[in-house]
């Protein structure tokens, strides 16, 4: 009898179609889109491009997104660093429960997000009239911002880690204990250092987002030019008014930062896998 | 430095350890005595409760019911790095992003900073560790580079670092091949020679256990079946389980009358009272029964089924009507009887530990 083993690899034919689909693909929703960004943004030279962006309101949101960024995201790496531990190390009532709740902010509107806040700490909100006696602005000024993104990006850390550490068990952490190492001393020595590039990539993620939030930030900022822009918000007010110039500018910003997360992640990733490797 | 029971090494006593998970019962009032330098071994099949006693006595679990003592305190009382407990996981659970020698000198480094070595010691003692546990030169490599055996080894050295004063092993051979098992059981034991240790290790192998340890403690559902010598242990087995646990035993279903056994053909007295009669389970290992030319009686005669030499002696099948019996003859007691295949005998029976059928 002769067993021929199915061949692993697809005949010509297919790999070619779907070579040329994602070739398509590519450049159809991520390269042609990029290069009008950047071609409108240099549109009227590099002069104009420079103007768009050296200007009070622009660098103001620039300076707002990356204040953002700095709060939201290192609040979301001990958070989801607790989280995942918990999830992953230990056994409690209420474990799924917590894991689902990780998950919601992918799941609901951002819009959603931004509502939820305005209803609590808005003027007509819940804890509206405390926060006005004690003379406590959280919408439409940073806090509230910064309250947002942090809704919207902490799946990201939590998500990353979580499957990491489940993967790795408890055995080396028990190990540590019995040699004498503390509570902490275990996690610095032990856990954190064994999740180091999983933690690395989910920051870089969260940190991505924060800066690209559009729709929870844009319901809590109210827009006011130069203080709670951010540099989406931004954007959407120039190509509103038809500046199309500096929207593209700004917008050519955050697309340079995105490029930047996703190099960065390549280079995380190729690092992590070099370090099995090894 | 504030240990409490400084540098001696010390009796670990379990008692009436009791361990739920859930519906299941892994131990179930365990009392167990360890001595000052012995090595001991836990012996059972998977989910006897041994590996539970283990984690338990290490302080990785907690009893339901029941206390661990260490030299006579309340081990409850005492946190973990007071413990000093040396302890090597099954699958040895090395620090993975640290290098072996930063492994070794883990438990050195976080001790806090009173009671930690110099640096240049910490170095001499992993140095020296490395050389005991014959990986000098290996220091430099991650865990990942290194063989089943050699970080079986690195795990060994880890525990060490730390002076315990007691050493638990959990199947620490189990994720070995053959031969390499074979060679660390040995090198385990001389080493425990040397540096006399009270060593606890989980096994369910039991040429392991009677190789290795000075007392084996047989263990069956939660519960202790036999302490004793791997010698008093094989001799003689306490329960009908650690019969069928050691293995090759026959096991043949007999009648007691008054405290005497009736076991195929042959009469026994029995360490049953005086008083019981009724049905029971006899076991009787292969060479404990003889065979003879048939006698005219009809309760010890057995049909030879097949005969098999080994060396001197010769194992044969025997088809007996109370069941198939093996038994393991000297091969001149057979031609003497004429015996071949095929052939009727008589059994004899020397030697038999009956039990009281379970019913």
């Amino acid at each position: 009898m002769r067993a021929e083993r199915p061949s692993l690899v697809d005949p010509w034919p297919l790999r070619i179609i779907a070579g040329l689909l994602i070739f398509a693909f590519v450049a159809l929703f991520l390269a042609l889109p990029l290069w009008t960004l950047f071609a409108q943004a240099f549109a009227k030279g590099t002069e104009a491009y420079l103007r768009a962006i050296d200007e009070p309101a622009a660098w103001s949101a620039i300076k707002l997104t990356l204040t953002v960024a700095a709060i939201a995201v290192p609040l979301n790496v001990v958070f989801g660093l607790a989280a995942s531990w918990a999830i992953a190390k230990f056994q409690f009532r209420g474990k799924q429960l917590l894991t689902t709740l990780i998950d919601l902010p992918f799941s609901i509107s951002p819009v959603i997000s931004g509502l939820v806040f305005v209803l609590l700490f808005g003027l007509q909100g819940w804890l509206g009239p405390w926060l006005r006696a004690h003379d406590i602005q959280v919408i439409f000024a940073l806090p509230g911002i910064v309250l947002a993104t942090v809704l919207v990006t902490f799946p990201f850390v939590a998500r990353e880690l979580i499957p990491v550490m489940e993967a790795q068990g408890t055995q080396e952490e028990e190990a540590a204990r019995l040699l004498g190492a503390s509570g902490w001393q275990t996690f610095r020595r032990v856990t954190l250092p064994n999740v180091k590039w999983g933690l690395l990539y989910g920051v870089l993620l969260c940190n991505a987002r924060a800066m690209g939030e559009f729709g929870a930030v844009s319901v809590v900022s109210g827009h006011v030019r130069g203080r709670t822009n951010t540099m989406p918000l931004h954007v959407e007010i120039l190509y509103n008014e038809y500046n199309l110039t500096a929207a593209f500018a700004v917008a050519s910003l955050l697309a340079l930062l995105a490029l930047a997360t996703l190099a960065a992640k390549a280079a995380l990733e190729w690092r992590g896998r070099t370090e099995i490797a090894s | 430095m504030a240990r409490p029971d400084g540098d001696r090494i010390v009796t670990i006593e379990a008692l009436g350890l009791e361990k739920r998970f859930g519906a299941f019962a892994a131990l179930r009032g365990v009392d167990l005595k360890v001595e000052p330098g012995e090595l001991l071994a836990l012996l059972g099949p998977s989910g006897s409760g041994k590996t539970t006693l283990l984690r338990t006595i290490a302080g990785l679990e907690r009893a339901d019911c029941g206390q661990v003592l260490y030299e006579g305190i309340d081990a409850d009382t005492i946190s973990l790095r007071d413990r000093r407990v040396g302890f090597v996981f099954q699958h040895y659970a090395l620090f993975r992003h640290m290098t072996i020698a930063d492994n070794i000198a883990f438990g050195l480094k976080v001790r806090p900073r009173r009671g930690r070595p110099p640096r240049a010691e910490i170095k001499a003692r992993v140095e020296k560790l490395l050389e005991l546990v014959q990986l000098q030169g290996l220091g430099g490599r991650f865990p990942a580079q290194l063989s089943g055996g050699q970080r079986q080894r690195v795990a060994l050295a880890r525990a060490l670092a730390i002076e315990p004063r007691v050493l638990l092993l959990d199947e620490p051979f189990g994720a070995l091949d053959a031969r390499v098992r074979k060679e660390l059981r040995r090198w385990l034991r001389r080493l425990h020679e040397e540096i006399h240790v009270t060593t606890i290790f989980v096994t369910h192998d039991q040429d392991e256990a009677f190789e290795l340890a000075d007392r084996v403690v047989v263990m069956n559902d939660g519960k202790i079946e036999q302490i004793g010598s791997p010698a008093e242990i094989y001799d003689q087995p306490a329960t009908e389980f650690v019969y069928e646990f050691l293995g090759g035993a026959n096991r043949l279903p007999c009648r007691v009358e008054a405290g005497v056994a009736l076991i195929a053909g042959t009469r026994l007295a029995t360490d049953l009272p005086r008083d019981f009669s009724g049905e029971a389970i006899a076991f009787v290992r292969p060479h404990e029964i003889g065979v003879t030319r048939p006698n005219g009686h009809l309760d010890d005669l057995a049909h030879v089924r097949s005969i098999l030499p080994i060396g001197p002696d010769a194992r044969l099948d025997l088809e007996h009507q109370s069941g198939h019996i093996e038994a393991l003859v000297p091969r001149e007691a057979l031609d003497a009887a004429g015996i071949g295949v095929g052939s009727r005998c008589a059994v004899r029976i020397a030697r038999a530990r009956v039990f009281r059928a379970s019913s």
